[in-house]
């Protein structure tokens, strides 16, 4: 059976869960609403042996479709993506299909690949549920997911941060963090201690200062 | 050292004389066994393992690789410093007796190199330990290092050790 095949079998086999398949390179994509994700996730383990969680990945969709990079006006700043000084979004925001978690499942039995994508909900912050009781190894991924991209697991049995400094602020792979971080390190003397401080340095434009057409 | 021309020496040029033979000895034992602690942070650390090991061989310079900092006179700090460890390199340098050096390895231990404008990275690790000699490279060769080493046994048989106690 090929992959095309294979995943219209899927899509008759799990209509109930409204799922929406579709092909990633030659692997079935299927997105999943986030109420019935972890019956289908079980499903999915159980039905279709689909023994391994390779990975988990977070994506912002916040600037998605914007083209930072194609642009006629050269300026001394370049662009002002990431720049601003946002920490952590306002209470009341709500992350409207903002962000996507997606799970690289791998079915060792049947030779197969297989990506399981759900929006997190509007609420602040994004959540999904956690798949910790289905593949442990989702245990660190999602660790990460939620330190760097601020995603919150439900049902998680420890969601720390994994990666960032003690006691860091914000997510920083969100579009709005700031790519030069908030705070820096350095040595008091008088203290005779590593402190934090403001961050020293401005963003350094990251485009070229001169466009020129191309010579066709 | 020839003694019984330094009193002649010393008529002729003062008691600063043996004062800088004593500091040639003291330095010359210094340069001639500097312990390195480990502080491998990164692919620079590849490149000071290449060092150590057979082909270049720093313990011809009698640079001998040691896991404590109370056995070390040198630390090479050898790659990227991130904001989380920065405080556990400023408590094993604290920890390693005097005298003590530092080799800044690398752009990223130098000033920051391809993460300058990183949120996590250390825009060079001497913003928390004094440094000195920094190796440029990314990652320095390991002949780099080892001439980063030569340089600070130079800078070493300079010092005035007995001066400064």
């Amino acid at each position: 059976m090929d992959s095309e095949e294979y995943s219209k079998t899927l899509e008759e086999r799990f209509h109930q869960y409204k799922i929406d398949v579709s092909m990633n390179r030659a692997n079935p994509e299927i997105e999943v609403n986030h109420e019935h994700m972890i019956e289908f996730a079980n499903k999915l383990k159980k039905d279709e042996s689909y023994e391994i969680l390779m990975d988990v990945i977070a994506v912002d969709f916040l600037t998605y479709g914007d083209v930072d990079w194609k642009t006629n006006d050269a300026t001394n700043t370049g662009y002002s993506r990431a720049v601003k000084p946002t920490i952590i979004p306002d209470i009341d925001e709500t992350f409207k299909e903002r962000f996507a978690v997606f799970y690289q499942l791998l079915s060792i039995s049947n030779n197969q690949r297989l990506t399981l994508k759900v929006f997190a909900s509007e609420s602040n912050p994004p959540s999904v549920p956690s798949l910790v009781d289905i593949w442990s190894s989702a245990d660190w991924f999602e660790r990460e997911a939620f330190d760097l991209m601020g995603i919150h697991f439900e049902g998680h049995p420890d969601l720390r941060r994994i990666l960032t400094d003690y006691g860091f602020i914000g997510h920083p792979f969100r579009k709005d963090f700031p790519t030069n971080g908030n705070l820096e390190v350095v040595y008091d003397e008088e203290k005779e201690e590593v402190v934090y401080q403001p961050v020293s340095i401005s963003t350094r434009p990251t485009v070229p200062r001169v466009i020129r057409d191309r010579n066709d | 050292m020839g003694l019984e021309t330094d009193n002649d020496l010393i008529d002729q040029q003062g008691p600063g004389f043996i004062i800088t033979s004593v500091d040639k000895l003291v330095n010359w034992a210094r340069t001639g066994s500097m312990w390195p602690v480990t502080f491998g942070l990164a692919c620079c650390a590849i490149e000071m393992m290449h060092a150590g090991a057979a082909r270049y061989d720093t313990d011809r310079f009698g640079v001998f690789f040691r896991p404590s900092p109370r056995q070390s006179d040198v630390m090479i700090v050898a790659g990227t410093l991130v904001n989380k460890m920065a405080p556990a390199l400023r408590k094993v340098y604290d920890q390693m007796a005097e005298p003590k050096w530092v080799i800044s390895m690398g752009s990223c231990a130098n000033g920051g190199g391809y993460y300058h404008h990183s949120y996590s990275v250390v825009r060079g690790c001497d913003q928390i330990i004094p440094v000195d000699i920094y190796v440029p490279g990314c990652p320095p060769t390991s002949e780099a290092l080892i001439n980063g080493i030569i340089e600070l046994q130079e800078k070493i048989k300079n010092e005035e050790s007995i001066a400064n106690g």
